[in-house]
Parts: structure tokens; sequence; C-alpha cells
């Protein structure tokens, strides 16, 4: 029995070993990542004005701190949160209600399918015209991104709904209604949760594209007119801000999903 | 008493291409208490059978009557069990088993007591609050049995109930649901294609024909043996095997 104890003890240490490593190394690319871009701007082996380097990025970042560096992000970040929070609502509200008739699944389907290989940045200049040339704009662009995806992968997920488990329920006299919210809806968590990953990067496409077309504010906006004035530390300070919001983004889903997976409903 | 019967029922199935005769004049009686086996070859309609009886579908033709009532849509007096156990991943054993009571919105102290009491009996207590991937295959068939029975039905309907088992389990798996009918006191109709576990289980065995499915024959089985791994010991089984595995062949 010692044996087997160490042997395990073993293991685990082996196991977080291996953890400790994968998470230096990470970092250290980042690190060497960083460095050789500050380093081979310095020695002038890039031209900075082009590239940019990490100490303008921070320079840059103070100096937009005092030029309303909060607003952009708050713009930008309202944008998007709105965009994806209003698709995946009323995209998982449309695939429920496709489930719950053939009919209205049958007679949308081409509609749907169209819908989905447009290009939804066509319909700017439309979307622009219709909803006027602000943040709602914008908004409608990110739902139209997000919208359609949501609907065909959570209607995918409803309709892969085990047969068996149906007929089970209908043989205990189960209503539809009932088939829904005791089984469809649950077992369908799973794909809501990966819905809701993908909505997050949808959402950051439409949010930024709708600024490159129509904005006052936000970080698309910096990024755009930092590329006209040809200021590339403004255009590398955004997209790091971006990537950073993006990610908090990610975590704050993986976190809902964690939560998903603890509890039974 | 008479529990089920079934009067000259025939159903067809309609699609664009044609009219299919699925089961034709199945006139068939179930007295409370039997255990009866129904086979034939696979595609004949065994399924079906078990579809009408339980209300999951209209008989084109005949009547069917459970305790002296005509069958309109699925309810409590029967009970459906199915190849896989179908149990819901995210609920728990407990939770499962009481999915049909929940359906029924019938979930008095009674039912829950009646249910706790099936699980303490059948050795599924200590397992109340696991879900079903933490369970063994035997014991998840055993819980889909137990849901079943949480609605008292008066009818057990077993659609080739063990055939995702592996065949050691499916043994022992037979043996135990076997032992809880009988204790339940519960009439059971099984549909299966595995002749030698219909021999094992059944008091009585239907024949049924290739589609349309008809009556072909009906046998009594009458080994004396307590469980249905006793039966298969004992060497009137083999007779009883060759005889309905030879009607089912021709």
């Amino acid at each position: 029995m010692k044996k087997q104890k160490s042997e395990h003890e073993l293991f685990i240490y082996k196991n977080r070993n291996r953890k400790i490593k994968i998470i230096v190394v990470q970092v250290l690319i980042l690190i060497c990542f960083l460095g050789l871009w500050e380093l081979a701007a310095q020695l002038e082996w890039i031209d900075s004005f082009i590239t940019s380097s990490p100490s303008r990025v921070i320079k840059m970042l103070g100096e937009l701190k005092e030029q309303g560096l909060w607003k952009h992000i708050g713009t930008t970040l309202y944008e998007c949160v709105i965009g994806f929070a209003v698709s995946t609502a009323l995209g998982s509200l449309i695939a429920v209600a496709l489930w719950w008739s053939d009919f209205l699944r049958k007679v949308l389907e081409p509609y749907i399918v169209v819908l989905n290989s447009l290009p939804k940045i066509a319909l700017g200049p439309i979307i622009i015209i219709w909803v006027g040339a602000d943040a709602k704009a914008i908004i409608m662009m990110t739902v139209l991104i997000c919208i359609i995806v949501t609907i065909i992968s959570t209607l995918g997920g409803l309709m892969a709904t085990d047969e068996g488990k149906i007929l089970l329920m209908r043989s205990m006299g189960a209503t539809k209604r009932q088939i829904l919210t005791k089984l469809v809806l649950p077992g369908s968590v799973p794909t809501f949760l990966s819905v809701l990953k993908i909505n997050v990067g949808l959402a950051w496409v439409g949010t930024i594209m709708g600024e490159y077309l129509v904005s006052g504010a936000g970080l698309g906006y910096l990024i755009i007119y930092g590329g006209q004035v040809f200021k590339l530390d403004l255009v590398m300070t955004s997209t790091v801000i971006l990537c950073f919001l993006a990610a908090v983004m990610y975590f704050a889903v993986a976190l809902v999903e964690r939560f998903f997976k603890k509890r039974s409903f | 008493m008479e529990i089920l019967k079934m009067n000259n029922v025939s159903l067809t199935y309609q699609t664009v291409e044609q009219e299919t005769k699925a089961i034709e004049n199945i006139t068939l009686s179930i007295e409370d208490g039997e255990f009866i086996a129904l086979v034939g070859p696979s595609g004949c309609g065994k399924t079906t059978i078990l579809s009408l009886i339980s209300g999951l579908m209209k008989p084109s033709g005949g009547t069917i009557t459970l305790m002296g009532k005509p069958v309109e849509r699925p309810g409590s007096e029967t009970g459906y069990m199915l190849q896989r156990d179908m149990l819901f991943e995210w609920r728990t054993i407990e939770k499962n088993i009481l999915l049909g009571p929940e359906i029924h919105r019938n979930l008095s102290d009674e039912v829950k007591g009646k249910a706790e009491d099936l699980l303490k009996k059948y050795g599924l207590w200590e397992f109340r609050d696991r879900y079903p991937g933490q369970l063994s295959g035997g014991m998840r068939q055993r819980a889909a049995l137990i849901r079943t029975l949480a609605l008292d039905p008066k009818l057990l309907l077993l659609d080739e109930p063990f055939s995702a088992l592996d065949f050691q389990t499916r043994l022992s798996v037979c043996n135990d649901v076997y032992e809880i009918i009988k204790s339940e006191k519960k009439t059971a109709l099984l549909v299966t294609h595995d002749i030698s576990e219909a021999v094992s289980l059944a008091d009585r065995i239907v024949v049924l024909s290739a589609r349309p499915a008809v009556v072909k024959k009906t046998f009594v089985i009458d080994i004396d043996a307590p469980t249905p791994l006793k039966r298969r010991e004992k060497s009137e089984f083999g007779k009883w095997f060759d005889t309905i595995w030879k009607e089912v062949s021709v």
C-alpha cells in the first residue's frame, strides 16, 4: 500500500511540474516576443515608425489616458456587450421557436441559409441609413453577424436531442412544453455554452467592423483614425487593448461555463 | 384479471412512396402477473405493437383495451422501457427516477417515499445523488427500470431492454430485472429477437410472422425454475429454444 501511495504522489508531482512548465514557457514566449520587438526597435533593425514598439505603446497609453481612453474603451465595450447579449438572447429564442414549429422551420430554412452566406458588412450602408450613424448602427451590425450563427448552432443542438429520450418522455405522457423544458433545453446546455464562446469572438468582429464603417469614438475608431494619420503607435496600442478586452470577455464566458457544469438542473 | 386485450389490431404506415402494412389482425390478451415475450424476425413490427399499446400511435383497425378501458393516449398505466436506458445525464439518479411523477405533476411525499423504497430495495440508494455517467451499465438499466416503476404502471412494455449491454452483463441484468418485476408483481410484455432471452424470461411466448406481422403461434413455457439464470441450466431450455427457433425461422 505504501508504495502505491508514493507512486500516486509521484504522479501528482509530475502532473503539477508539467503544468508549471507550460505556464513558464507561455510567459517566456511573451517576454521574448516583447523583448525582441523592443530590442529590434531600439537598435533600429526595424523602423519603429511603422512597427511601433512596446515602449512607444506604453507611452501612447499614457497619452491616451489624458485624451479619454476610458471613453473609447467604454464605447466599444458597451456596443460589444449589448450586441452580444441581444444576439445571443434573440437568436436562442428564435432557435427554440424553430424547434417548436416544424412548419416555420421548413419555411424559413432557405432564408436563413442565404442570410448566413451573405457577408453582413455588405449591409453596412443600409444599416447606417436605416438606424443612423451612431452606436445603434454598430450594435445592429454586431447583432446581424452573431444572430444567424446563434440560430443555426443552437437549433442544431436542440434538434440533436436523442429521439429515444423524446420517445420515453412521450410514453410517460409528457407535453411538448415539458419535453422542451425538461429534456431539450437542459440537454442543449453544452451547445449553448459553445455558442456563447463563438459569439464572444464574433461580437468583437461585428463591433470593430461597425466602428470602421461609422463611429466617433471607440477602439475601432482609434485604429482606423491611427491608420489614416499614419500613427502606428495608436493602432498598435488600441489593438493591444482589444486583445486584453477580448481575453477578459472570453474568461467571463468560461466562468459561466464552469458554473453550469457544476450544477444539475 | 385481464390487463390487456388486443382485438384484431392492424396498423398501416403511410409514406409518400407507399402504404406499408406493419401488423395485421393481432389478437392478444395478457392476464395479471403474466410475463409475455413477443418474438419474430427483425423488422416484423414488434416495436410497433408496443407503441400502439402505450398509446403513442393509434391503430388503423381493431381495438386495444387496458384494464377494460380503450387506450387513447400515453399515460401512467403502461411503463415503457427502451433498448438504451435513456437516463438524463444532467440529472442525478434520484431526479431521473422521479421524472415520470414530475411529468404528471405528482411529486407528493407518498410518491417520493415509494421511489425511495424502490431505490433502497434494489441497491441504488447510495447512488441516488450520483449522475448516470458514474454508474455501470447494469446499474443504469436497473435505474431505468425503477424510473418506469415509479409511476406504478399496470403493464411494463420492454423493448429489447438488454440489447445494448455486453453478454456477461446482459445475463445478470436480465436476472435482476426479472426478480424486480416479479417481486413488484408487475405484468410485463417483452419484445426481443433474442430467443434464449425470451425462453429464460417468459411464461408465454408469442411468435410473430414476418411483416405484416400476424400471430403465428403461442407457446406456454413450463420450465420449473425460479430465475432466468436457473432456467438456462435446465435441460428443457434447449428443447424450447429449438422449438421457438424453428417457428421463427420458417
